[in-house]
């Protein structure tokens, strides 16, 4: 007869960490899954893998210096950082900066759009299985980003704002180069948009992961994209129209089902919309000189504060700058889209499927790497001790 | 339509002291103990598709002896921004935490605790390490305070 020696019980819960390791893209983070089989049942939001600091830096350092160092709180959205920096600046020192200016600024910002959105888009398409299309939309970026590089002067750290304009302006040439790009950008854009919408894959793997109701995506202040996903029609450019915004005619794009799908669709709406914003300024062009000279700018500051929000790709980004009279700010804060949208969307992940997790994390970051434990109960010795299941076979003695 | 000047009136039971803060933002002053109430007010009267807590934002005032704390909350659906400020003392801010009323200021909570050691009482999630690496967590500084030698 076989005597009974060992209880083995596998927990209802087992835990996975997806992070804080991202080989392919974005932030180090972990999402700490708590999974009952392969449906999720919590998840924890642990970050502090990569914090520079940047709130405290500032009020170390000038102003003017301080809208460099902003410049490098983000490498993909770099302008609308900038932009949201200097325009909280230019409320305190009560400047307007020349319509050509403003309309310069919306150009390049647009530009980050674009790219912004596309390398998203071919992430998620990367993260369904679909890495054909991840490599064509990755190559047809690049072509922003020259564009980008044509009217900044740099493809990634534009360092394109300054307070009362902008760093340089733009001629003829550089404007039909820039239209030239966008055509071809457009097209391929339309292409895409087709494939997102005929894939079956793609269709099936973000179809109903991850909804969002409207009331949830307000009570948990996600922001952007993803709020517009889920049919609510907010934009910081419609509600300020800060800079040009007000002049330049454009749709907000929202979806009402707040899936995955439904974000997808809503980048690709902005994207056309980025596209004909884009057109639009270069066609439109005020004339004038955009660029401020430095010399003249006022070296401290009144005491004042400000609030800023811009409309990055990712959705609402809010700087708010204090200044106690001087060269320094006193508090420079920086709410980041992402802030909201990774921290606060655990509830997103509860009662997917742990294969549905990345596609859900798709517009942040994507990774996983696994861990597994089971609870053994020595019944001879009534001790409990955890194994990893992988050793669970050789548990014999 | 609510308008800025209703924003106020309708909380005014709860203002201390109103005004503007560049470029068009409605700043009211209340009491940290009373911000509870401001959130249930703000939910009870405004349609709750028409708003959301944008961000949680501290600031140090070591020779004032105080913290201040602002909530910016975006009041979309009537095109502006509430700033709901209170003060709190440095030796001991605590103020009530309003994540069961906005599930929202959750990352907003967490950052101003690790960064500034505001205590929202009540959430059950504050921990340091947040954001703060551990060599500095671990010596209980919190570097936003100006005398934090950061």
């Amino acid at each position: 007869m076989v005597e009974v020696t060992h209880l083995i019980e596998i927990p209802m819960a087992v835990e996975i960490p997806v992070g804080p390791q991202h080989p392919a893209l974005h932030e180090p983070l972990l999402l700490k899954l708590y999974a009952d089989g392969e449906r999720i049942i919590k998840v924890d939001v642990m970050t502090g893998y990569n914090h520079r600091g940047i709130e405290k830096l500032t009020e170390k350092n000038t102003f003017y210096r301080d809208i460099f160092i902003i410049g490098r709180v983000c490498g993909i959205c770099n302008a609308v950082h900038t932009n949201c920096y200097v325009r909280a600046l230019e409320y305190i020192l009560d400047v307007d900066p020349p319509p050509r200016a403003k309309y310069l600024r919306v150009l390049s910002m647009e530009l980050e759009r674009l790219h912004s959105h596309m390398l998203v888009l071919a992430v998620t398409a990367e993260l369904a299985g679909y890495e054909t299309l991840f490599m064509y939309l990755m190559k047809d970026r690049e072509y922003v980003m020259k564009s980008k590089e044509i009217l900044t002067g740099q493809r990634v750290m534009a360092d394109y704002m300054m307070v009362g304009g902008v760093r340089r302006d733009i001629d003829e040439v550089k404007t039909s180069r820039i239209l030239d790009i966008i055509k071809r950008v457009e097209e391929r854009i339309k292409y895409y948009h087709k494939i997102f919408q005929e894939d079956v894959t793609i269709n099936r793997r973000l179809r109903d992961t991850g909804r969002i109701k409207p009331r949830e995506a307000l009570a948990y202040s996600l922001v952007g994209p993803v709020v517009r996903g889920s049919g609510i029609k907010t934009d910081i450019r419609i509600q300020d129209k800060y800079d040009a915004y007000g002049d330049i005619p454009f749709n907000v794009i929202t979806e009402d089902y707040g899936d995955s799908y439904a974000r997808a669709m809503v980048r690709f709406g902005e994207l056309y919309e980025s596209i004909n914003m884009v057109r639009y300024i270069l066609t439109h062009l005020p004339q004038g000189n955009p660029v401020p000279d430095e010399r003249k700018l006022p070296r401290r500051f009144p005491v004042g504060e400000s609030y800023a929000a811009v409309e990055a790709p990712r959705g609402e980004l809010t700087y708010y700058v204090s200044s106690s009279g001087g060269d320094k700010p006193y508090r420079v804060k920086i709410r980041t889209p992402s802030l909201n949208n990774i921290v606060n969307s655990a509830f997103t992940y509860v009662d997917q499927m742990i294969a549905d997790v990345p596609i859900i994390l798709g517009s942040f970051d994507p990774c996983i790497s696994c861990m597994e434990r089971a609870v053994i109960t020595d019944l001879r010795r009534g001790v409990r001790y955890q194994v990893p299941l992988k050793e669970l076979g050789g548990v014999r003695k | 339509m609510v308008t800025n000047l209703n924003l106020v009136d309708f909380l005014k039971e709860y203002v201390i002291n109103s005004y503007t803060m560049k470029p068009n933002r409605v700043v009211i002053e209340v009491e940290a103990s009373k911000i509870r109430e401001v959130f249930s007010k703000l939910s009870e009267t405004l349609d709750r598709e028409a708003y959301y807590l944008a961000t949680i934002e501290g600031t140090d005032f070591p020779e004032k002896n105080l913290i201040r704390i602002d909530y910016f909350v975006n009041v979309f659906g009537h095109n502006t921004y509430l700033v709901i400020r209170a003060y709190l003392p440095r030796e001991n801010p605590i103020i009530p935490s309003v994540i069961d009323l906005v599930p929202g200021a959750l990352a907003g909570e967490l950052e101003t605790y690790d960064l500034l050691g505001i205590i929202f009482d009540g959430n059950n999630y504050l921990r340091r390490s947040f954001f703060v690496p551990a060599d500095v967590s671990s010596k209980d500084i919190y570097p936003l305070r100006k005398d934090s030698g950061v």
